[in-house]
């Protein structure tokens, strides 16, 4: 008996033409469990292109609430939303449902330093889509802990950067900082007598810059899924808007970084 | 006997040369430039080829030699 085909019917499959690159595992990407931290404008964007290539489970976190200066990049924000000072990651829940009702993501309104994030090691790839070093640092090193892979985006007006961090394989964040980080850090967690006070500067920011070093992060957190860690940036990517350059560098493991030795210790 | 190095600053392209011993610090390097661009209080990573080094490296671990040329990049913070 010979097979029977519809006409049309590679039309009615949302993802045949995701399923014609031939590297992306379409079934293991639509099974995958995504934790993004930060929805802002990274976040934003890479919940939108998680969603766009088909990942249907995804933990956001993030303690902040929708303003007017966020409507200049962030594609799932309208001005309803500044005006009632709604929760981000609740608004992102319910609109990313307009892209595909099949989606479940769990927000979570909370500061990243306040939630147990022993949950890390049941997901399959964590996004970091931070305004702050502190932040990154704390969720790199939980990542790094758990051996899940970590994939960093920052932005500053029309620059970026992507750092990919493959546990236990490669160097992690905290080892390709230094004094200067550590001095924005100081700055940020200032005491003043009995209080402390955090230090938030106005970032540069825009949408172009924004969509690009979201989307490469999706791209390199979809490598990962689809069993291509190898073709992963090593280590960090820098993104020059002006120029429209990108160049990659190599980070050396730091020896002294706690990050590592946390996860050695773990071991015994 | 001292080093005398160049860096690069990677978003005007200018440059400003310096001069290291051995035992200097790559944080070293990286307070002197942004001072001399005076730079904003911002975090920035110091590259050498196709490698970033490490803050608390001294200039003779990193490697680095006489002429050298290093790239100051700024780390964007935002998101
Ligand atoms: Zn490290």
């Amino acid at each position: 008996m010979s097979a029977l085909i519809k006409v049309g019917a590679i039309d009615d499959d949302r993802f045949d033409r995701s399923r014609r690159i031939g590297w992306l595992d379409m079934e293991r990407i639509q099974s995958a469990r995504c934790f993004v931290a930060g929805a802002g404008a990274l976040g934003n964007e890479v919940i939108k292109n998680l969603v766009l290539s088909g990942v249907k489970s995804i933990m956001l976190v993030d303690m902040d609430y929708v303003v007017r200066s966020n409507l200049n990049r962030c594609v799932f924000f309208r001005e309803e939303d500044a005006s009632r000072k709604s929760m981000k990651t609740d608004i992102i829940a319910k609109r990313v449902k307009e892209l595909n009702s099949e989606i479940r993501i769990t927000p979570i309104n909370s500061r990243i330093e306040e939630i147990d994030l022993g949950c890390l090691k049941d997901y399959d790839v964590v996004f970091g889509c931070f305004d702050n070093i502190g932040a990154r640092l704390h969720l790199n090193a939980h990542a790094y802990y758990y051996g899940v892979p970590y994939i960093d985006g920052g932005t500053d007006g029309i620059t970026g950067k992507i750092q990919v961090v493959l546990p236990p394989d490669t160097p992690c964040l905290q080892c390709a900082t230094n004094k200067t980080h550590m001095k924005i850090l100081e700055k940020r967690f200032s005491c003043t007598g009995a209080d402390i006070s955090i230090y938030e500067p106005k970032i540069p920011a825009e949408i172009t810059t924004t969509s690009i070093i979201a989307a490469i992060q999706v791209r390199e957190g979809l490598k990962i899924i689809s069993g291509k860690k190898e073709n992963c940036i090593r280590h960090v990517c820098y993104y020059n808007g002006l120029l429209n350059t990108f160049d990659s560098f190599e980070v050396s493991l730091d020896p002294m970084c706690p990050v590592h030795l946390s996860s050695y210790f773990k071991s015994f | 006997m001292p080093l005398r190095i160049k860096v690069r600053n990677a978003e005007s392209g200018a440059t400003v040369e310096m001069e290291l011993e051995g035992e200097n610090t790559i944080d070293d390097i990286i307070e002197g430039a942004a001072g001399y661009w005076e730079k904003d209080a911002g975090a920035y990573v110091l590259r050498r080829g196709r490698r970033l080094l490490r803050g608390q490296q001294t200039v003779a671990e990193a490697g680095i030699l006489n002429n050298d040329e290093l790239e100051l990049i700024p780390d964007p913070e935002g998101g």
